[in-house]
């Protein structure tokens, strides 16, 4: 046999032979028992109000079921897809503010001047209502823009940062500055957005004859069934080999392109997609506390966002909804003088969390079920020989 | 005109040329073999091909289309599937996921987006899984997959990505005689439906699937021709000669 003398580059990997047996990995889990704690979890949260009558407490629930929300849209990018998107607040507060605006102009101008301007435009001498505010007349409107503008502001910047190949801590570093410079401009144009203050001092939001009072099982209702909805759509997303593009994406490999998937419009479709979830999100969080205000762009918002994530388990929509829920409930349940130091314990849990469970709460609870199931099957195994022992 | 043709292709690294103006046309359907030292350029010129890397002169035509400029995922779409000398696969996905991605007819999002992958492997994934003897490993994590049944999974990819025009770098890396026997077998078998250019150090198996051979020094192309008249050309054996020259076996 000839053989040209290059063959250094295979003599320098050390090639394993294969071992025959393989190491199988856990037995994939049914996509139906994949759906079946989304459907549990939907079905308790929808429950709620048959229970709780409480309005204050409907409207807490409501909030918490909100941030869940924005927590899942986190998941969405950063666990499925490895965008770690630090600016969650940007769609968030987009979100806010569209609806916020709508909700403004249906207040009945008691402050305001002939024109029923906003409030803190005639405080800034503004006469008229600006052209971009005039559409959010339309509830409608507003609707759509919460959804759309989040996702077309996200399209746009993902695509500048995906078709240049940027990612991974880049990523973070670029919409953690986007983040900035939104809260900035909000603070900044203060006749059009109402500055520091926000938007205060919202009506109840209507459409089709119901009014979504904060305190009603009405509002509560559209919190969870928006969440619900999101939740399967995320879901069903995943699953489809879009998703899986995704995954294999966030192996952090170029390898798709050579199967002929353009791989930023697949990261641009999940960044603007969780955009999207974060503005519904933001809109509801807006509409339960009736103002929105450039805190929702505020930094430590965002961050709090990417902990409840990491908490609950990024890999999975749920799991990161859940841990939003848990941490700020507890936080809800804190004395005032408890509150100060809650900072601090926030990141201490994250901080415990990243080193003892990487994939939060989720990934502790699929492996407990991992090891019962194991030990059942044990069970089932060991007392298989001692049946055929018995009849013997 | 051929179907793959390389024109004064160039690139240079911090100015060393990795490449130096290649010339090179490939059939439709043939079996060409790529062999040369070590940095010889050989990777290079796939990488160049499959748009990896860009070109800083020359062109490349596909089936007579300028391709030189065109973005990875789009070449990979006109018919261009490579392996890489590093096996790449998608190591967090299982075997059957891997292969699903290598399903790629359809790759734009707003199809895949509709599509739900179903438990049961299509036809062809489930006769490809069963030439690279992977059947009974679908829902394995490719990261727990050794060097040679990586290196068996992607080749199953390409199979089922079923491109036209096929790279192969190094593909019998690592594998046993009966396995490099295997993948000469199945070069046989694409050998005609579709073109394909094959680095290969292994000169038995370079011997037994190809027709022509093309030699490559210092991103130039040396020599070309049919097995015997690249074993005998005295300016390959110069070639070879620093580092100990054709060895007969
Ligand atoms: N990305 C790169 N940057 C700098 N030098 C490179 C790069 N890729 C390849 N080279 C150099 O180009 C030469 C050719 O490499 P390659 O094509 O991999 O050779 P081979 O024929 O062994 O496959 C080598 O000297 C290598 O070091
Ligand atoms: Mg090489």
């Amino acid at each position: 046999m000839t053989s040209l003398p290059d063959r250094h580059d295979r003599r320098a990997e050390p090639v394993p032979r294969p071992a025959i047996a393989w190491r199988v990995s856990m037995p994939r889990i049914t996509s139906a028992a994949q759906f079946l704690p989304y459907i549990l979890f939907c079905g308790a949260i929808l429950a709620v109000p048959s229970f709780v009558s409480d309005p204050f407490l409907l409207n807490k629930f409501a909030r918490y079921l909100a941030l869940g929300l924005a927590a899942a849209a986190l998941a969405l990018s950063w666990g499925y897809c490895g965008i770690l998107n630090l600016g969650q607040g940007v769609g968030f507060g987009l979100g806010a503010y569209a609806m916020a605006m709508h909700l403004k102009l249906k207040t009945s101008p008691v402050h305001t001047g002939s024109a029923g301007l906003p409030d803190f435009m005639v405080w800034n001498n503004l006469d008229h209502l600006p052209w971009f505010w005039q559409p959010f007349h339309s509830g409608l409107f507003a609707l759509a823009a919460a959804v759309l503008l989040p996702a077309l502001v996200a399209a746009l910047l993902g695509w500048f940062m995906f078709r240049a190949r940027i990612a991974g801590v880049y990523v973070a570093i670029i919409t953690l500055a986007m983040l900035a410079v939104t809260n900035l401009v909000f603070v900044d144009q203060q006749a059009y957005t109402g500055g520091l203050n926000g938007i205060t001092d919202l009506a109840w939001f209507e459409m089709g004859g119901v009014e979504f009072d904060p305190y009603s099982p009405a509002f509560y209702y559209l919190s969870a069934g928006s969440l619900a909805f999101f939740l399967m759509l995320g879901m069903v997303f995943t699953r489809s080999k879009a998703g899986l593009v995704l995954r294999a994406i966030r192996g952090g490999t170029d390898r798709v392109l050579f199967f002929g998937y353009d791989m930023a419009s697949y990261q641009c479709l999940a960044f603007s997609l969780s955009a999207g979830m974060s503005g519904v999100a933001g809109m509801l969080y807006a509409m339960v506390l009736e103002f929105a205000s450039p805190t929702f762009m505020g930094v430590p918002l965002s961050l709090s966002m990417v902990i409840w994530a990491a908490v609950g388990g990024r890999g999975s929509l749920l799991g990161a909804t859940v841990g939003a829920i848990l941490v700020n409930g507890t936080q809800g349940s804190l004395s005032e003088a408890f509150l100060n130091s809650w900072q601090l314990i926030l990141g201490a849990l994250f901080i415990l969390v990243v080193v003892f469970l990487p994939n939060g709460l989720a990934g502790l609870v699929h492996n407990l079920g991992a090891r019962l199931s194991g030990r059942l099957r044990g069970m089932a195994a060991d007392r298989a020989p001692s049946a055929l022992l018995n009849r013997r | 005109m051929a179907y793959l043709e390389l024109q004064g292709l160039e690139v240079s690294f911090d100015g060393f040329k990795a490449v130096n103006g290649l010339d090179l046309s490939i059939e439709r359907g043939e079996l060409r073999c790529l062999l040369g030292a070590n940095g010889a350029g050989k990777s290079t010129t796939l990488d160049l091909i499959c748009g990896r890397t860009q070109p800083t002169g020359g062109r490349i035509l596909l089936d007579g289309r300028d391709i030189t400029q065109d973005p990875e995922y789009r070449r990979s779409r006109l018919g261009v599937g490579r392996k890489f000398q590093v096996p790449s696969v998608f190591k967090e996905l299982s075997i059957r996921e891997n292969l699903e991605i290598a399903r790629s007819r359809h790759p734009e999002p707003w199809r895949t987006l509709c599509v739900f992958p179903s438990r049961r492997p299509s036809p062809r994934v489930a006769e490809v899984v069963e030439i690279v003897g992977l059947e009974d490993a679908l829902d394995t994590q490719a990261a727990h997959l050794s060097h040679g049944q990586t290196q068996w999974l992607e080749i199953a990819m390409l199979l089922v990505q079923d491109s036209a025009l096929i790279l192969m770098d190094e593909p019998t890396a690592g594998m046993t005689v009966q396995e490099t026997g295997k993948t000469s077998a199945i070069f046989q078998r694409l050998r005609g439906r579709h073109t394909l250019i094959v680095v290969e150090h292994d000169m038995g198996f370079v011997r037994e699937v190809a027709e022509t051979i093309t030699v490559l020094h210092q991103g130039r192309r040396l020599s070309e021709g049919p097995i015997q008249a690249i074993e005998n050309d005295p300016k390959v054996r110069e070639a070879y000669l620093g580092s100990g020259g054709i060895s007969h076996a």
